[in-house]
Formats: structure tokens, sequence, C-alpha cells
């Protein structure tokens, strides 16, 4: 594998997953949500394109809907199933606190693998619907990934900005209020519950339009593509790069991709010394998750950034209390 | 002046087997609006009770709480704080990742918290008004200069006043306020109470529940003593100083302290 | 009858859930937050006790036992150098933080062990046949292993003195320090204890399943259900509901596909927590 092949991969399943871990940053460190089951949403998008975009069935084919629809609307409609799929599943569980959302969401994730993995009639159970309808780019196709790069790379830009705009309007300050200290926000007319289910619903469609194009790129849609593994990697890359920030999502998904291309790329001579690498690759990345947790490197950062602020804006102050947060 | 602004009729609130509020016939009394209600009484009098149910915090067990005739014991607690009830806490409740301006910004009911709004960016000019009208509170309250500071940097006091602060942006009606003083030092106590003279002489009701009698008295209009839940006496603090039977409850609650 | 049968293998599903989950919501209950690495030490115990028996041909016995050292040990140190530390932060983060401990054992389990299935080298199940209903010997053991395992911590928890530390400690560790528990020894047999009891599940998994290393993660998904419905936190009424979500994955493939047994635990999830988030035990804490 050369060094291009290793850095478009990079970019492009960096962007792409990047798309999820801002939904994620948005969901927990602005909305106060903690959601474990991250790759439904992601999966119904994707399954929702395949369905979408594929031909009906005929002959030996065990699934049972297929639209043969253009592309766009296969897109159109995969942000348009994740956004259902959250309104389903947040609507009743939204008010859960803490520990009970995590593990409702994560049910929510597992029912709807178990079903894409039982009921044929909806994707061929664990065989998977091959062949996903690509776009036709016609005499560009030799540049596809390139171009599946870059569409990966607008939709997390898209992303950004569209999560940007909000968190600096009142709406954000209204829902980090409400996130910090639910009462004292109710006391000031805030609806809690209303701003988390605004937030949970919104943040699925770009997951949805993420699993769409994921779809695409793989060329195949298949339950074990979508596991809880994906949700505890989106999970990791955003603690490894900071709760809080936009900026640290991208890069700590960017640099959790990164590694695992890196040990991909590795040429193993047995399938057992592969195996280690990628046992190894797993206990790095828990090891690290668990360091990041722990001391909060990125915390510490913002801390000094903001005290040194402090300092030079003012020159009458106080003493500086002892912690941030 | 309307009497009967805010009724409490026959209210009473158990939890589990204590009777908290209210004996045999509930507590009921009125407070005229524009008034400045001081609700007093020695430890577990159920001030903070009653405080809680009037802000809809609490459900009463029994009994209403009307407001200019609208059942708040039928509101939700979330809206209530839209029928024009402001209250702050025990303890100051502010907003950590806020800084003391964005604290009294987002106190108002914005139109740019509608995520519409947020989208198109339509808030703006809004937000800008918005933000002259909290720095005025801020220098009302004393802490203009410390606009951009994070709520860390606070003291309890400045604390208190932020909270204050961040209520008033939302031009309350009735303004009720849980031991205001507490933790105060005397100057900002000071500030304090002439601010909440203000509000008074513009035609806000307050109630204001306190332990700190001198404070009180020097400012209220209307006092009203509770004991064990029940109302003890009621009139205006020159009236409740002079009266035998308060003073025989405070020095029963210390003899018995 | 085809229905009395799968009752009769529920109840022996039902207990081992028991046995997995009763050191998960020890946890929940002692330490305050969700482990789900809780499942992993299942696979450490079960595939110790294969590397003995099946590797160093270890009779089956002193291989189980030494597992169950063996995980308690690795749960203690887990427990104090990685959760103890962070407690201050709240259940959400030692929620989280358990995920990555999850992915660290399941890593090194991936690493020595590899893939494919494992078996342990013990003499294949007898089946007797009760009333026309068929039980094997191993279930037997699981069931008489859940109602021992049940006994005996209800009574380590009432009458003895570490044990009524440890409650003492999970019901208010200010009070119980001050009251002169040892904080730090009660709270390495409490780590002890759920790992251990991790450890006699994991055991038992692997007399009674053929082990992939993925199995674990598997597990965690049923103790959850099993957990929740019961009530997090509440020890007695694991008994019951790990029964009744044993039995009820059994018998639902009565009526419906084998491949939906786990969906039922999850969908009971679901509608304990939106429903009645207490489950069963019901206190209404925040």
């Amino acid at each position: 594998m050369n060094i291009w092949h290793f850095f478009l991969s990079v970019a492009l399943y960096g962007s792409l997953f990047s798309v999820l871990t801002l939904a994620l940053n948005f969901q927990y460190a602005r909305g106060g949500m903690i959601n474990f089951g991250t790759v439904a949403y992601f999966a119904a998008g994707a399954y929702a394109y395949a369905i979408i975009t594929q031909e009906p069935p005929s002959g030996l084919d065990q699934y049972m809907f297929g639209f043969g629809a253009p592309w766009w609307l296969g897109v159109a409609g995969a942000g348009a199933a994740a956004f259902a799929f959250a309104v389903v599943t947040g609507g009743p569980t939204l008010r859960l606190r803490g520990e009970y959302l995590a593990l409702t969401t994560f049910a929510f994730a597992e029912v709807f693998h178990s079903l894409l993995l039982n009921e044929r009639r909806i994707g061929n159970g664990s065989v998977g619907l091959p062949n996903v309808s690509r776009p036709d780019f016609g005499s560009l196709a030799a540049y596809d990934t390139l171009i599946y790069t870059g569409a990966a790379f607008l939709l997390m830009v898209a992303t950004i900005l569209l999560f940007r705009r909000i968190l600096r309007s009142p709406y954000g300050r209204a829902l980090d209020a409400v996130r910090d200290d639910e009462v004292a926000a109710k006391a000031i007319g805030k609806d809690a519950a209303r701003l988390r289910f605004q937030v949970f619903v919104l943040s699925a469609i770009p997951m949805g339009i993420a699993g769409a194009l994921y779809a695409m790129v793989t060329t195949l849609v298949a339950p074990n593509l979508f596991t809880a593994e994906v949700t505890f990697f989106v999970w990791i890359a955003l603690v490894l790069g900071g709760e809080r920030t936009i900026l640290g999502a991208v890069l700590g998904t960017v640099a959790l991709v990164a590694f695992q291309e890196l040990v991909r790329a590795v040429p193993f001579e047995s399938v057992r010394s592969a195996q280690i690498a990628a046992s190894i690759e797993e206990v790095v990345t828990g090891l690290l998750f668990i360091i990041v947790l722990r001391w909060q490197p990125w915390e510490k950062l913002a801390r000094k950034r903001t005290a040194k602020c402090q300092t030079t804006i003012s020159s009458s102050t106080k003493s500086p209390s002892a912690s941030l947060l | 002046m309307s009497d009967n602004y805010l009724v409490l009729d026959k209210v009473t609130k158990r939890f589990a087997a204590l009777k908290a509020v209210g004996g045999d016939d509930g507590l009921s009394f009125s407070i005229r609006k524009g008034s400045f209600l001081g609700l007093v009484g020695p430890n577990g009098a159920g001030k903070s009770t009653t405080f809680n149910l009037i802000s809809g915090v609490l459900k009463p067990t029994s009994g209403r709480i009307l407001l200019e005739g609208v059942e708040l014991t039928q509101t939700a607690t979330a809206s209530i704080s839209g029928l024009g009830l402001g209250r702050t806490f025990q303890t100051p409740r502010v907003f950590g990742s806020l800084s003391v301006l964005e604290n009294v910004l987002v106190g108002a009911d914005n139109v740019g918290e509608g995520l519409r709004a947020a989208l198109s960016g339509r808030w703006r000019k809004a937000d800008a008004a918005l933000a002259a009208r909290a720095m005025e509170l801020l220098e009302r309250v004393g802490l203009a200069e410390r606009a951009g500071h994070r709520v860390s940097d606070l003291s309890g006091g400045e604390l208190r006043m932020l909270e204050v602060a961040r209520q008033l942006i939302r031009e309350p009606r009735v303004f009720l306020l849980d031991e205001p003083t507490a933790g105060v030092d005397p100057m900002l106590q000071k500030k304090l109470g002439s601010l909440l003279v203000e509000l008074h002489k513009a035609g806000t009701t307050l109630i204001v529940v306190e332990h700190n009698l001198h404070f009180l008295f020097e400012i209220a209009d209307t006092v009203v003593v509770l004991q064990s839940g029940q109302l003890l006496a009621e009139g205006t603090p020159d009236e409740i100083r002079s009266n035998k039977k308060v003073i025989a409850a405070y020095l029963g609650a210390e003899h018995a302290a | 009858m085809l229905l009395a049968q799968f009752i009769v293998t529920g109840i022996a599903t039902g207990c081992f859930l028991i046995l997995a989950t009763i050191g998960f919501s020890f946890t929940r209950r002692v330490e305050g937050f969700l482990n789900i690495a809780h499942a992993e030490l299942l696979g450490v115990a079960a595939f110790a006790t294969w590397g003995l028996n099946n590797v160093a041909k270890w009779h089956i016995l002193p291989s189980a036992l030494a597992a169950i050292v063996l995980t308690a040990l690795v749960g203690l140190a887990i427990g104090r150098l990685v959760y103890d530390p962070i407690r201050k932060h709240g259940p959400a983060v030692l929620l989280i933080t358990s995920v990555g401990v999850a992915y660290v054992i399941g890593g090194i389990i991936d690493g020595i062990i590899g893939t494919g299935i494992r078996t342990l080298n013990i003499p294949l199940a007898t089946t007797y046949r009760v009333f026309g209903l068929r039980i094997t010997d191993y279930q037997l053991m699981v069931i008489g292993l859940a109602a021992a395992t049940a006994i005996c911590l209800a009574f380590y928890l009432n009458k003895t003195r570490s044990g009524l530390a440890i409650r003492a400690m999970a019901a208010n560790p200010a009070l119980a320090a001050s009251r002169g528990i040892d904080v730090k020894a009660t709270s390495r047999a409490a780590w002890l204890l759920s790992a251990g009891l991790a450890g006699l599940a994991g055991v038992m998994l692997a007399v009674i399943a053929t082990l992939s290393t993925d199995i674990a993660f598997l597990q965690i998904l049923q103790i959850l259900a099993v957990a929740i419905l019961a009530g997090l936190g509440s020890l007695y009424a694991v008994i019951i509901s790990g029964l009744i979500v044993g039995i009820a994955m059994d018998v639902s493939v009565f009526w419906i596909p084998a491949g939906y047994r786990p969906l039922i635990a999850f969908l009971l999830v679901i509608v304990v927590l939106v429903f009645r988030p207490e489950g069963l035990a019901g206190r209404k804490t925040a």
C-alpha cells in the first residue's frame, strides 16, 4: 500500500466517521445525553440508501423492497430514515438520565441490529445487500475514490458549519444552560425536554447521510458492518480528541482512523501475527481511552489557556479560583 | 392595588407522614399586588416548603395557589416561569460554562432560542439589544466589570447578585427570593436591599424568605410569620416586631435549640 | 411437552444469568456504576480454565479454582488501579471508562487466544430424564451453584463482619469510615467478591458453552437485561429477574426464530427502562 492510498483512506474514513463523532459531540458535550447506540442511526441511513436505490427483488433475492431510485433520493432518504429512527427512539427515552439513557440507546441499537440480521425481508439478513447502487460519474469514474473522499470531506464541513451555527446562537446558550443546571434553566423558562429532543433528532440526520455515503463506498451493506464496535469507535474518537470541542472531535477521529489504517497497512506474514497486531491495536486504544478519561489532558490545556487569557485581560482581579469546572 | 393578587387557599403539603405545611384548615393568606412580603419563622416553620409551593417546584397535597385567578397548582413547573414568576435559589445556581454576561443573557426569553431562528441567524439584532439590557442590569447589581469573566471567579455574594440579574432580565411580575442575604457580606447586602426597594417602587411584587430579620424588616411592607407550617401572624414589620406571640415563638425556638 | 422442556432449559439459562449478573449488580450496588467490563472477566475465567485444563492438562477442578482466583485478582487490580481513582467523576464517567477496560481485556484475550472455538477437556454431558423432560448434569450443576451462591452471598452480607462492612460502605461511605470501618480493606473485599463471582460464572460458561473470543461481549447484553429488570443495585431481585429472562429467552424459541433470542433481552431492557426504570426491586433512586 502506498502513501497516497494511505492518506486517501484516512481522509475518506476520517471525514466520514468525523461526522458521527461530531454528532456525538453535539449530543453529549453540549446536549448532555449519552448515546451508546450511535451505530444504529448510521446503519439506518446506509440501509435506507441501499434499499431505496436498489432494483426491486427478483429471482433468488430474499429482500422485499427495492425502488431503483436515483442516488440523491437515496441520500435524502437516508437522512430521513435516521431522523425517523431518532424520533422513535428518542421520544420515550430522552427523559432518562445518564447511564439509563446510555443503556436504552444501546438496547435500541442492538434490537435494530438483530432485526437486520434476522429479518431477511429487510436486507437479506446476514448476507446483506451487495452491489449497492452508486452514482454514475461518467468519464470521471476512474477517480471515484477521490470523489467520495471529497464528498465525505464536504459532508464533514457542512456538519461542522451546521452545528457551529446552532451552538453560537442563543439556542446554544440555552442548551449549555440546560446541560449545566437543568433546575435553574427551568426556572428561567427553558424547555429542557424539547431542547434535548431537537438536538437528538437533528444530529441524527448527518449520521444517516454519512451512512449513505458509506454504503456507496463499500458497495455492500451487511449487519456485521454495523455493530456496537462502531459505536465504541466513535466514542473513543470523541474522548481522545477531548469531548468538548469540534476540532477535537475531528482530530480524535482522524488520529484513530490513521492508527487503525496504519496497523492494517503493515504486511503481516501470517494470519496469526495480523491477529496479534489487531489485538494490540485494541489494547492500545483501550488504554489511551482510559488514560485520557482519567487525566483529561484537554481540560487541563483549556484551563491553562483561559487562565492565561484572564490574567492578560483584567489588571485588577482577585486571585483566580482553583478550578474551572 | 388589587387584593388577592397571589392567594394561598387552604394549602397543605405532606411529605410521607409529616405535614410540613398547613394545620387542620390548611395555610391561607393572600398577597396584594406590588407588595413586598417577608416570609419568616423559626427553623422548621415551613418557609422553604411554602416558598417552593408558590414557585411551583412542589405541588400541594391539597388546596390551591392562585396568581391573578390562574391556578398555579394546575400549571406545569416549567411553565410557571412563563406566568411571570421568577425565583432565586438558596444556594445560587449559575451556569458554569457560560460567562457572567451570558448567564444574564440566557435568562431572557430569546427569540433566537428557537431552532429555526438559530439556523437562519435572525437573532443577531435582537441579541445585541438584549446584550445592552443585560449590561445595564449587571451595572445595577455591580457586576459590570466582570461581564466577560467565568462564573467561577465570582464570590458567593456576587453569584447571588448574578442570579438576581438573570431573573430581572425576564422582568418578573412576582419575584421570589430564597434567603438572599445568606453568605453575602454587609456591603453587598446593602446593595441588594436598595435593589429590592427599587423593584418594589417599580411595582414588582416581592416575596422574600429570610432569617436576617434586621435586613428584611427595613424594607418589607408586609410580614407573614409561620410556625410549624401554620400562619402565626401577619402584618407590617412594626406590628410583627411587637407581636407577643411572635416573640414567644422565636424565643421558644432559641430555648429549644 | 416441548414448552415444558424449554422452561427447564430456561431455568438452567436463568441460573447461569443469575451467576453472571450477581457480581455485576454487586458492583453497581457497592461501587455505584455499571461495569461493562464485568462480562470480559467472565471471558478471563473461561479462557483461564480452558488454558489450564486443555493446554496444561490439569484436571478441571483445580483449573476452575485457579481461574476463579485469577479473575478475582484481576478484578481487584482493575478496581484499585483504574476505577477507584476516578470515582469522584461520577457513574457516567466510570461507565464510559469501563468500555475502555473491556477493550483492553478483550484485546488481550484476543491476542493470547486467537480465533476459533475452544472446548474444555471434560466428559460429555450426561442427560437425565425426569418426568419425560431432559436435563443434563451440567445444567443441574449450574442450578445448584446458583442456589448455593445466592445462599452464601446472603449469609456473607448479613452475618459476617466484612459483609456488613461492605453494605455499610455501599449505603454511606463517609459514615462507614467515621464508624471505624477500614474503607480500603472493605473496598478490596468488594472488588474481589464481584470479580470472583464473575469468575465462577465464567467457569460455568466454559463448561456449558463453546468458547469463542467474542463470547464475553455477547453476555454483557443479557447481563444488562437481568440487572435492569431486577432494578439496578438490588441483589435478591436478580434471582427472580435472572429466571424470568432465562425462561423468557428460551421459551420464546417456541414462537419466534432462534436468532431473535437475544432480542428478547434487549426489548426487556427498553420496556423496563421506559416504563419502570427502578425495575422489580422498585425503589426510585435519584
